[in-house]
């Protein structure tokens, strides 16, 4: 890693993908605070799924980097259990397919235990995971709208790795259950600076990544950078797209959100997994319930296909592409030019 | 005891504050919460509970006590598998009354639970759960073992369910008569009194004063108000 001086302040930053930015947070938390353990299947000599823990068997060894057989309900268990106990453990879930097998865990334990014991008992888990399309193509369905219907629960989903690493230091620092989910196409993406050394970004915060006048598009994970591309394009056409970034998907930055509408009055909302049941419904409703006046037109929401994500050259077909979200801020902002139907 | 009859009567005194009936007593003396409505996370949970005893290095045991039904739970699975390749500090007591809600063992258990042990690597003990010494010494030992770097016990407490399976439930559906069988307490006294160890009239003091303390805890509990508004906690989902 080549430390440079960023470009806007005068603090030191380094290079990194998403994924070396998640690894380079948990490492320092490790060696921050011994409490702080890593459970998981195949981080070991292996390296983690997706090379995702790469060096931490290496520095911080079998005790606290623990190698689990196939089980996912145990695994988030027992870091429920540690977690009461005074650790504070990383378990990760290979991919978010496999959040499921440990359901249980996740939406009748780990955000309960600290409301339903009158506030005595605390749960400071962070659940790792991989969501969405990625470049080795497997296991691309997202569920993460699940997890953010559950009181207690908190859920985040970075876009860049200066997020990467802030929300993972924020989640492993969190006395709540936190679940991190990483888009797979940012996994290896581009590097990017992030800050050196400690560097926290509040769970619950949004970001506008581009300011514009005429719409608001939020997005979340690998469709930030659709939707940056999106609004680019339409320069050209002289629409003025704003971009935010969720960050967080529960809780959600609401203010962020709303002050951005009231400006734009227009709202367009893109995320890789689908519309139905999704978060863009909750964005869309809670917009609809505070400020249903300055809205100038319908809200719209970009996601997958109402089909489970198929894989090959299926997959691009299914998900979300710059090209959709285009359609939609053109729809919203000049309606009457959009094509019909 | 009176803050954990006021919990089970959904008092603000109770340990949580009214917002679960459940009988898992203060977060503080260490036992662990059980908290959810499904059944068999908690083994997880407790096996969690003991890497934690673990990793402290000071010489703690986690002991997780469920039924028969809740072994057939793939938690069960999952968590003796886990504890027993991480030599874990705990000790599961199964106990096994031989009825799941409305059905009896032999429509979900084809093998004794102990035997499951073998498939996990550890020691499956099977014990008469009526027997409060034999229990005591089946748990002793188990615990010795843990705290020995010995990893996990499975112990199966044989017992037998003599009523329903909640307080309104009359247990139609079975269709053998409930035979009366010994409490294990009144084992364990007249046992002490064939010992010499004992004498009627002190088990019945103890027994006395036992019921006088219960009396009074529910008393007290009785007369707290209720839990309402404020033990809602709007703001108390997240710390």
């Amino acid at each position: 890693m080549s430390v440079q001086v960023g470009a806007s302040t005068a603090r030191p930053t380094v290079r990194l993908t998403h994924k070396e930015a998640i690894i380079l947070a948990i490492a320092e938390e490790m060696r921050r605070d011994e409490r702080v353990l890593y459970v998981g299947q195949d981080v070991g000599i292996f390296g983690g799924a997706m090379q995702g823990t790469m060096g931490l068997f290496e520095e911080f060894g079998a005790r606290r980097v623990r190698e689990t057989p196939i089980s996912e309900s145990a695994m988030v268990g027992i870091a429920i259990g540690a977690a009461l106990f005074g650790r504070r453990p990383i378990v990760e879930i290979s991919f978010g397919e496999f959040l499921p097998a440990a359901m249980n865990q996740l939406v009748n334990q780990a955000p309960n235990l600290h409301y339903m014991t009158g506030g005595s008992a605390r749960v400071p888990v962070v659940i790792r995971t991989r969501v969405g399309d990625g470049p080795y193509g497997g296991h691309p369905q997202d569920y993460s709208a699940w997890f953010t219907h559950v009181p207690g629960l908190k859920v985040v989903m970075p876009a860049t790795p200066a997020d990467a690493k802030g929300l993972m230091v924020s989640a492993i620092r969190d006395d709540n259950p936190v679940l991190v989910l990483e888009p797979m196409s940012l996994s290896n993406a581009r590097r990017e600076e992030v800050p050196d050394g400690e560097h926290l970004v509040p769970i619950g915060s949004g970001a506008v990544v581009r300011p514009g006048r005429d719409v608001t598009v939020v997005a979340i994970g690998s469709m930030v950078p659709v939707a940056l591309r999106a609004a680019r394009s339409l320069e050209s056409e002289e629409i003025d797209a704003e971009v935010l970034d969720l960050r967080s998907l529960a809780p959600w930055d609401t203010a962020l959100v709303l002050a951005s509408v009231d400006r734009t009055r227009r709202l367009v909302i893109v995320h890789e997994a689908w519309v139905s049941g999704g978060v863009g419904a909750e964005i869309a409703a809670t917009v609809a319930e505070s400020i249903p006046q300055r809205l100038l037109a319908p809200v719209l929401r970009v996601g997958a296909l109402a089909i489970p994500v198929p894989s090959g050259k299926l997959r691009p077909l299914a998900l979300p592409g710059a090209s959709r979200v285009v359609d939609a801020i053109r729809s919203v902002v000049r309606p009457a030019e959009a094509p019909a139907g | 005891m009176w803050r954990l009859i006021a919990q089970a009567l959904g008092k603000a005194a109770g340990y949580n504050k009214g917002r679960s009936v459940s009988f898992n007593g203060p977060f503080e003396a260490n036992i662990v919460p059980w908290v959810a409505g499904d059944l068999g996370t908690s083994l997880g949970v407790a096996t969690g509970a003991a890497l934690a005893c673990l990793e402290q290095r000071g010489g703690d045991v986690c002991v997780c006590s469920f039924g028969d039904g809740t072994a057939n739970r793939g938690d069960f699975h999952e968590s003796l598998n886990l504890a027993s390749l991480w030599k874990l500090p705990i000790v599961y007591v199964c106990q096994n009354n031989g009825w799941a809600i409305s059905q009896p063992a032999s429509s979900y258990l084809p093998a004794p639970i102990a035997q499951r042990s073998a498939g996990y690597g550890m020691p499956g003990v099977s014990v008469d759960g009526n027997d409060v010494e034999a229990v005591r010494e089946a748990v002793a030992e188990a615990v010795n073992r843990a705290r020995a770097g010995g990893g996990p016990t499975l112990i199966e407490s044989l017992t037998f369910r003599g009523k329903g399976h909640w307080a309104a439930d009359h247990a139609l559906y079975r269709n053998e008569p409930v035979l009366p069988r010994a409490d294990p307490l009144e084992l364990l006294g007249s046992r002490l009194i064939e010992r010499g160890e004992a004498e009627a009239p002190d088990l019945e003091r103890v027994r006395t004063g036992i019921r006088a303390d219960v009396a009074a805890a529910v008393e007290r509990a009785r007369a707290t108000p209720d839990a309402s508004r404020t033990e809602l906690g709007l703001n108390e989902v997240y710390v």
